[in-house]
């Protein structure tokens, strides 16, 4: 939705949910849509562990952003 | 030997074959269905005055919608017969009155169900049941009308399970879930009455919902000591996603008569349940859902770094009803025992039931 208005954005979601994350790319019409996954789950983690999974994806974020 | 009842002749070699193409294009819900032809579906359609090019219900974010004859089509296939049509297209429209199906609901993973009940004469015109294992199977009016919102949900929407359907676990709601009030044994006026409809209208309301709840109270003739067990079940920490939830309780005849044996009506027994449907601030630590989200205003811990204070902050009582309006009250069931439950309806809720007249067919 974002990138369509012009903004540039990053998808993550965890592992859990990468089918249905490929179905809504799908009804999009964008099935290459790369977005960036991380371990399940999050809700449960304490904030050492949000830093560790988000140090662990930051360079993919980076890269999908400026389409390096 | 002449046959001792005549069957009506089919190749089922051909029935199976058309069987097994629905099956395996994903057209189920892991039964079989019943396969339509265009003169199948233009009974269905016959019965409404509606263009079957209108749309019921648009999931915008799918870019998917439900026209009057998918959900014709999907009636079909889930084995209604042609004239419980306009009690499907009645779900429709609560369900879009509701609100939550357009929001994605139906995908998410809390696994909710669309609870449908019926209220009025169509009842006994369509022989819906309400007196009598109304929660359970054996009544084709009841299965398939509820089978058909599923169907839709599946073949129009394209929320299968595993892909657009996230439900972590779902419920067995899911394959059909639509009751009817036992208006007839309710010492009460009936929902829909009480709700601004004629008692010769008949109405469908859509309550989307995550669980029903047994209760148990077989032992009592106190009204206090029924009420206590309806607030118990409704105030479970384990409900508890929201900062509140809401409820409607399947009252059985028996006890909605030992109720009003003691003077007690629908609201009585409501502010009743609204007034005990409390946990301690202890109870709620002891869970971790002491606390709600500054974000989302789902509860959580006090410990954790978003939690800002709910709305009873400074209050050891925490009630899990915002208001008397978050509880609906119905009358379903036989009259053969002290058996009710509490249907866990999603949402925090408050406002008017979302209920949607059943139209006439063309005469």
């Amino acid at each position: 939705m974002l990138e369509r208005a012009g903004v540039p954005a990053v998808s993550i979601c965890t592992d859990a949910f990468v089918v249905p994350a490929r179905a809504m790319a799908d009804v999009y019409g964008v099935p290459d849509f790369e977005f960036v996954t991380i371990p399940h789950p999050i809700a449960s983690l304490d904030p050492t562990e949000i830093d560790a999974n988000v140090q662990a994806v930051i360079a993919a974020v980076v890269r999908i952003l400026t389409g390096a | 030997m002449e046959p001792a009842i005549e069957l009506p002749v089919i190749d089922i070699d051909e029935l199976r074959r058309v069987m097994e193409e629905y099956s395996e294009r994903g057209w189920t819900d892991g039964l079989p269905v019943m396969p339509v032809t265009e003169s199948y579906v233009s009974g269905f359609l016959a019965q409404t005055i509606r263009d079957p090019d209108e749309v019921l219900l648009a999931m915008p974010h799918l870019d998917r919608e439900c026209t009057v004859r998918t959900a014709a089509i999907n009636a079909a296939m889930a084995g209604c017969r042609p004239e419980y049509f306009p009690v499907v297209l009645a779900a429709w429209s609560a369900l879009r009155l509701e609100g939550y199906v357009e929001r994605a609901i139906w995908q998410s993973t809390t696994g909710t169900a669309p609870m449908l009940l019926v209220n009025g004469p169509v009842r006994e015109r369509i022989g819906l049941n309400s007196q009598g294992n109304v929660f359970g199977s054996g009544f084709r009016a009841n299965a398939t009308i509820g089978r058909a919102i599923r169907l839709t949900a599946i073949n129009a929407f394209g929320l299968r399970p595993h892909e657009l359907d996230q439900a972590t676990q779902g419920n067995p709601a899911k394959y059909t879930a639509c009751i009817a009030e036992n208006e007839e044994r309710s010492p009460w006026t009936p929902f829909h009455v009480e709700h601004g409809f004629d008692v010769q209208a008949s109405t469908v309301t859509a309550m989307t919902m995550r669980s029903v709840v047994h209760i148990e109270a077989r032992h009592t003739t106190v009204p206090e000591q029924l009420a206590l067990d309806l607030a118990d079940t409704i105030r479970r920490t384990g409900a508890l996603i929201h900062e509140t939830i809401s409820a409607c309780i399947a009252l059985g005849p028996e006890h909605a008569e030992l109720l009003a044996h003691h003077g007690w009506g629908k609201d009585e027994l409501r502010r009743f349940v609204f007034e005990h449907s409390v946990n301690s601030r202890d109870a709620l630590a002891a869970v971790g859902k002491d606390a709600v989200s500054g974000k989302t205003r789902w509860r959580l811990s006090g410990a954790h770094p978003d939690a800002v204070p709910d709305s009873a902050a400074g209050s050891d009582e925490v009630r899990v009803l915002n208001s008397e309006q978050a509880l609906q009250i119905v009358v379903t069931g036989a009259h053969n025992s002290g058996v009710s439950a509490v249907i866990e309806t999603f949402g925090p809720r408050g406002g008017p039931p979302a209920i949607a007249p059943v139209e006439s067919a063309p005469a």
